[in-house]
């Protein structure tokens, strides 16, 4: 068989694949759920209900890339791009400080080692290595996703995409609805294509909504059947009662299953009873 | 001696817009080439010429087929992916169907059939997963009944499985070609082995951003894919397989995305489903060459 560019036969793959480090999410159960935590050349989207902590996952992710290489992480910057103004940037230094905290009161002893180079663990670092996009209409979102290829060519440490959230912006005044699924499916192909050719995460936070069918309301992603398959991994964030737990719904390698999780002061974190948790607002 | 088969009858003269276009011919040209040879050299344009005995020869000694690997799609398919023939499998979202190819991929590369050519558009294709079926199926043995060590029998069974990341539809058109350039030319990679099974996983994301708008092109394009997986099928006995989704159809049913121009493409469409929270499926034959529509199994993906 002829020579292929770009092909790679699996033996060869097998070995990247297993070198590659996963971004933590926090939450101990939920990274084992996702095999170690959210993988970078893939895409995973993250649906749930408002108010259930996607935005909060997605900006654990957005802090957690940049853990440095020394302390287990990817030591990569983040993209966060922005659709309904739920980044708050407050918010984010809290959780930056909370992830600071854990990583010292892991590795006690390693801040009193200095080597050149090695970055201050601070929180306005962690901040200052986001580059975040603000969108307001649809087009503005597709004009930044053609942006992103020339832009990540120009920074290649970033390890992270967060989009909040993809479908906001074509849920309403969409009137082509045939038009809109032709937008939307090119948009999550680029995306595909960046994820694998930066070798980094896409994360897609989607709304979730009522959609009836035999006969009883069902919760589904916004804009279901013809945006389902536009991911690699699918996460779906649930309330069960007042505890919060995350379902895998979609994986080629892992198999289906949940695990609980909390969002606490310092972020997202594992769900142990604690009077930390963030309740339910309903 | 031009073994241009069935599929290759007329050079390229239909012109389909977008692909290829710097080996066809103008149809032009090659009208009038055709009229001025002689007879013989028409009946070499027109490709050999079968009877219905040499046919049933021809499929009984070398067209097999390939298992899939999963128990109850193979007995639905009669066997499993047959050579010279495009199957489809649909379904929605996280149904299995990446679990069918990754399947029918492992149990190719580990009955060495032959090289398996799988093209990604999401991103799905999992070498881990590969490991863990291939671990899975208890038969690395070497055909020749050596004892090789476990790891020497894996790197060469997944060495035989061929990974490429396609994300646009001529990105598709171009990788499509460059294979069909290469078996031509009979290029042997070491081992000698051909390709037998070419996967698309899948089909509709690389269509969904063209077609169903005001203008044809997308489904022309759409037509012209179809064309070249099913002559490369013909061609070089090949099974190919691709996977589809699911749009919705109105009042919350749910129906196979490309519309009413795919359905007449695949030899074998398969359609599935997943129970919610557990790995039992299920597959409905929605159309097949051989055997009768509307048969279901239950099939298993073991985790």
């Amino acid at each position: 068989m002829g020579e292929q560019s770009g092909a790679q036969n699996a033996w060869d793959m097998l070995s990247d694949e297993q070198s590659q480090k996963h971004i933590t999410t926090g939450s101990g159960d939920l990274n084992d759920i996702l095999g170690g935590g959210i993988h970078c050349k893939e895409v995973t989207e993250i649906g749930g209900v408002p108010g259930v902590g996607k935005t909060q996952l997605g900006i654990q992710l957005a802090i957690n890339v940049q853990i440095p290489v020394e302390y287990g992480g990817l030591g990569g910057k983040a993209v966060y791009i922005d659709t309904e103004g739920s980044f708050m940037v407050e918010r984010v230094y809290q959780i930056a400080e909370g992830c600071i905290r854990d990583i010292l009161e892991h590795f006690p002893h390693s801040h009193e080692k200095s080597s050149s180079g090695q970055k201050q663990l601070q929180p306005e670092h962690f901040l200052a290595d986001i580059y975040y996009f603000r969108i307001c209409s649809y087009t503005e979102q597709i004009a930044v996703i053609n942006y992103l290829e020339k832009f990540l060519g120009e920074h290649k440490d970033v390890r992270i995409v967060v989009i909040d959230n993809v479908t906001f912006h074509f849920r309403q005044d969409f009137e082509d609805l045939a038009l809109r699924t032709r937008v939307l499916s090119g948009l999550s192909l680029k995306l595909m294509k960046i994820a694998k050719t930066y070798n980094l995460a896409v994360v897609l936070l989607n709304q979730v909504t009522t959609k009836f069918t035999e006969g009883s309301f069902q919760l589904t992603l916004a804009l279901g059947d013809s945006w389902s398959h536009s991911c690699t991994n699918r996460l779906i964030l649930y309330w069960n009662g007042n505890e919060r737990y995350a379902h895998l719904d979609k994986s080629p390698s892992l198999p289906v299953a949940s695990a609980p999780y909390a969002v606490t002061g310092k972020g997202i974190r594992d769900a142990v009873s604690s009077h930390h948790k963030r309740a339910r607002v309903t | 001696m031009a073994a241009a088969g069935g599929g290759g009858g007329g050079g390229g003269r239909a012109t389909t817009s977008g692909c290829g276009l710097k080996r066809r011919y103008a149809p032009h040209d090659q009208e009038e080439e055709t009229m001025n040879q002689d007879q013989s050299s028409k009946e070499d344009w027109c490709g050999r010429l079968w009877n219905g005995m040499d046919l049933l020869k021809d499929v009984t000694e070398n067209k097999h087929v390939l298992p899939t690997g999963l128990e109850g799609i193979d007995t639905l398919l009669g066997g499993g992916l047959r050579q010279g023939q495009l199957t489809e499998v649909t379904g929605p979202s996280s149904s299995g169907k990446t679990q069918v190819c990754l399947h029918s991929a492992s149990h190719a590369a580990v009955k060495h059939m032959g090289v398996v050519m799988y093209l990604d558009t999401s991103n799905s294709f999992s070498p881990s997963r590969i490991a863990t079926i291939i671990d899975g199926t208890n038969d690395l043995s070497d055909q020749r009944g050596f004892d090789l060590p476990h790891k020497e029998r894996l790197k060469t069974m997944m060495r035989s499985i061929v990974c490429k990341s396609v994300f646009d539809i001529f990105g598709m058109f171009e990788v499509l070609h460059q294979l069909e350039v290469s078996l031509l030319n009979d290029k042997v990679k070491s081992g000698g082995r051909k390709i037998c099974l070419l996967i698309v996983d899948s089909i509709s994301s690389l269509l969904a951003p063209i077609i169903g708008g005001k203008y044809p092109q997308g489904r022309s394009m759409m037509i012209s894919v179809a064309m070249i997986l099913k002559k490369l099928a013909y061609k070089h006995n090949l099974s190919v397989l691709v996977t589809n989704h699911m749009v919705s159809a109105g009042n919350g049913a749910v129906k196979p995305a490309l519309g009413e121009s795919w359905k007449a493409v695949p030899h074998v469409r398969l359609v599935i489903s997943r129970e919610h929270g557990s790995n039992i499926c299920t597959a409905t034959v929605l159309k097949h060459t051989l055997l009768a529509s509307g048969r279901t199994a239950k099939f298993v993906v073991p985790s």
